[in-house]
């Protein structure tokens, strides 16, 4: 069970990473680069 | 400073200034796709790995794909790893038979992560608690995977001033399969060969009980050293095999040993920015960063050492000699091996965290205040003297980024570096990667000094330390400040220390700090994937952005970025930058310490 919690945490992480790495493009208004 | 002290530093910037050049125009090389001579044994490897993986090297890929690939990679790994760490009971190599007892899940989290993102912070002592199999495929392929990620974000980095009008960055599995095969391996292979010659042990022996000369029984941790203590170094990664690192005779066994592994470390940071200089077009842009990486690095080890060999007013008080004289080296030798003396250990304490390096050979938390803030300032200022592989140059190019910019404000025109305009987005990126590492370390520095976690009922586990898995007994310490040897400043210290080493993804510890705790090992696991993927993303997208950008034709009102004034510059942007961020931080730590200790109030 607690493993289950530190692999989320890392997956959930790593997810939050990608949506960031979209917010960082989006500030830039969008273009595709 | 003695005379060997200085004539150390002379021939150790000597032997880095050699290598520089034919090291980093080798690198460009690799990272441009051109045969070597290493080609011709490896070229076979490098093709039939890009086949299984089913990746076209040619294939250009943009910023966010890159940073998707690299994400995605490091998930991989990070997970592969945790699951290895908490299975290691049921693995091969394990003469010891150490299991899940010892590698809790909060402490395979923290491991994961600190070797996943070339930190190597270990809130463990790995003679206890990690088997053979677990240092050699859990821990040690990420020595190599997390450098050879960072060697490849600086590449993109740079591809990101030197192309013009182009949509991608280049292919994150060549680079990382390209540092492997042509940079990495080879050099490891020499390295570990120079430390058998010097003593390092590499076997798979059970640990060999000893008697003393005085009847005791000891017990001697062996293991396959050698191998990892190469790339633990020359990868800037750190994680010792031993839980005193490089001040262990099997790490570290002499003088000589203790120079190589300096070269190492900074072997690869510094050549990267000739690297840099070649794949711009301008090697004297190269030299204007590894001129303002090296007047830092020399200001700090000269601090360091300079305290180091004072002392401190309590040895004097206590008619402790601390002059240096034929028989003893005078000053503070607290902490430090007798085998290197003060002068190879500040050195050590400065390139360690200079570099995101975090292997030590004496331990900082019994270095003087000003001593001991020098290593600490280092890792605030985001590890660039010379930096981690990659990490050093893609961090001082932030900090590039930002000289410009304020260059620019001072004398009204958009600002430029190497020919690309610095706009608005470029100068939001460095800003968010800058402030996304302050806010980490200033933040978990605060948590951890403020939280009072409950002494008892079932939340008392979430800072207790698992005494049990070793044969003694649980700690409860509640309060998360009640896990530190010294309280006041010192204490404060070593709170920031472990948070600035987190983040900074340096690894070395203050010391001072029982931090096997589920609070310890989450937070520091969190401020080290904050520290590595949170900063590569904006600079990822700096470099895309950049790479889409055409070449600005120099003009009489270009600032030139490749000259000794540049460099100036950039050295006052990165003291101000992290003197401006950090110095609350400093003045209750270090800086009221010192004070303290001056009018001798500290304990």
């Amino acid at each position: 069970m607690i493993d289950l919690l530190f692999i989320g945490t890392s997956i959930g992480f790593f997810l939050l990473a990608v949506a960031y790495t979209h917010g960082c493009q989006k500030l830039r208004g969008g273009s595709n680069d | 400073m003695t005379v060997p002290a200085t004539l150390q530093i002379i021939l150790y910037f000597g032997v880095l200034l050699l290598i520089t050049k034919p090291l980093g125009a080798y690198m460009a090389r690799v990272f441009a796709g051109e045969r070597t001579l290493l080609h011709i044994p490896l070229g076979w490897l490098e093709r039939g790995t890009y086949r299984l993986l089913g990746v076209d090297p040619k294939e250009d890929m943009k910023w966010t794909t890159y940073s998707v690939a690299m994400l995605m990679f490091s998930l991989a790994t990070l997970l592969f790893t945790y699951g290895a760490l908490r299975m290691q009971g049921f693995l091969p190599l394990n003469p010891q038979g150490l299991d899940a007892s010892q590698m809790t899940p909060d402490l395979a989290f923290n491991t994961a992560v600190s070797f996943t993102t070339n930190t190597n912070w270990q809130s463990y002592s790995p003679e206890l608690t990690v088997s053979y199999f677990s240092n050699m495929v859990a821990l040690a392929v990420h020595n190599w995977a997390s450098a050879a990620v960072g060697i490849a974000i600086a590449l993109a980095v740079i591809r990101g001033f030197a192309r013009k009008n182009a949509n991608g960055i280049g292919n994150f599995w060549a680079d990382v399969v390209r540092a492997t095969l042509y940079l990495l391996l080879p050099m490891c292979l020499v390295g570990a060969i120079l430390f058998l010659a010097m003593g390092v042990p590499q076997n798979f022996d059970p640990y060999t009980i000893v008697t003393t000369l005085e009847g005791g029984k000891q017990t001697i941790a062996l293991g396959p050293v050698a191998s990892q203590e190469v790339i633990k170094q020359l990868g800037t990664n750190g994680g010792g095999f031993f839980n005193v690192n490089s001040a262990h005779p099997f790490e570290n066994p002499s003088a000589l040993s203790n120079f190589l592994t300096l070269v190492m470390i900074w072997s690869i940071p510094a050549a990267i920015t000739h690297t840099f200089g070649k794949m711009v077009g301008n090697t004297k842009q190269g030299w204007a960063i590894f001129g303002a990486m090296a007047v830092l690095a020399l200001a700090g080890i000269i601090v360091c050492t300079a305290a180091e060999q004072a002392g401190t007013p309590h040895l004097a008080s206590a008619h402790i000699e601390t002059a240096t004289t034929a028989l003893q080296p005078g000053g503070n030798m607290e902490g430090k091996e007798i085998r290197f003396g003060i002068a190879s250990s500040t050195l050590f304490a400065s390139v360690t965290t200079g570099a995101s390096c975090g292997a030590v050979n004496s331990m900082h938390d019994s270095y003087t205040p000003l001593g001991g803030l020098v290593p600490l300032f280092n890792m605030l200022t985001g590890e660039v003297v010379f930096g981690g592989v990659g990490a050093g140059l893609y961090g001082m190019l932030m900090f590039a980024v930002l000289a410009v910019f304020i260059a620019g404000l001072m004398v009204g025109r958009t600002p430029e570096y190497i020919g690309k305009k610095i706009e608005k987005f470029e100068v939001q990126m460095a800003m968010l990667a800058t402030l996304v590492l302050a806010a980490s370390v200033l933040g978990f520095t605060a948590l951890s000094s403020t939280i009072d976690l409950p002494k008892e009922g079932a939340l008392a586990a979430l800072n207790t330390w698992p005494g049990s898995a070793y044969g003694g007994s649980d700690s409860v310490y509640g309060a998360a400040t009640s896990n530190l040897n010294n309280s006041g400043p010192h204490g404060f210290s070593q709170i920031f220390y472990t948070y600035a080493s987190a983040t900074g993804n340096n690894g070395s510890a203050f010391a001072g700090i029982t931090a096997n705790t589920p609070w310890y090992n989450t937070t520091i696991g969190l401020g080290m994937l904050i520290g590595r993927f949170l900063m590569i993303v904006p600079l990822l997208a700096l470099a895309g952005a950049l790479a889409r950008k055409g070449q600005v034709a120099t003009s009489s009102g270009t600032f030139p970025t490749d000259t000794a004034t540049f460099a100036a510059l950039l050295i006052g942007v990165v003291l101000i930058v992290g003197a401006l961020t950090y110095f609350p931080g400093l003045a209750l730590g270090p800086i009221v310490e010192h004070f303290q200790m001056h009018a001798l109030t500290t304990h």
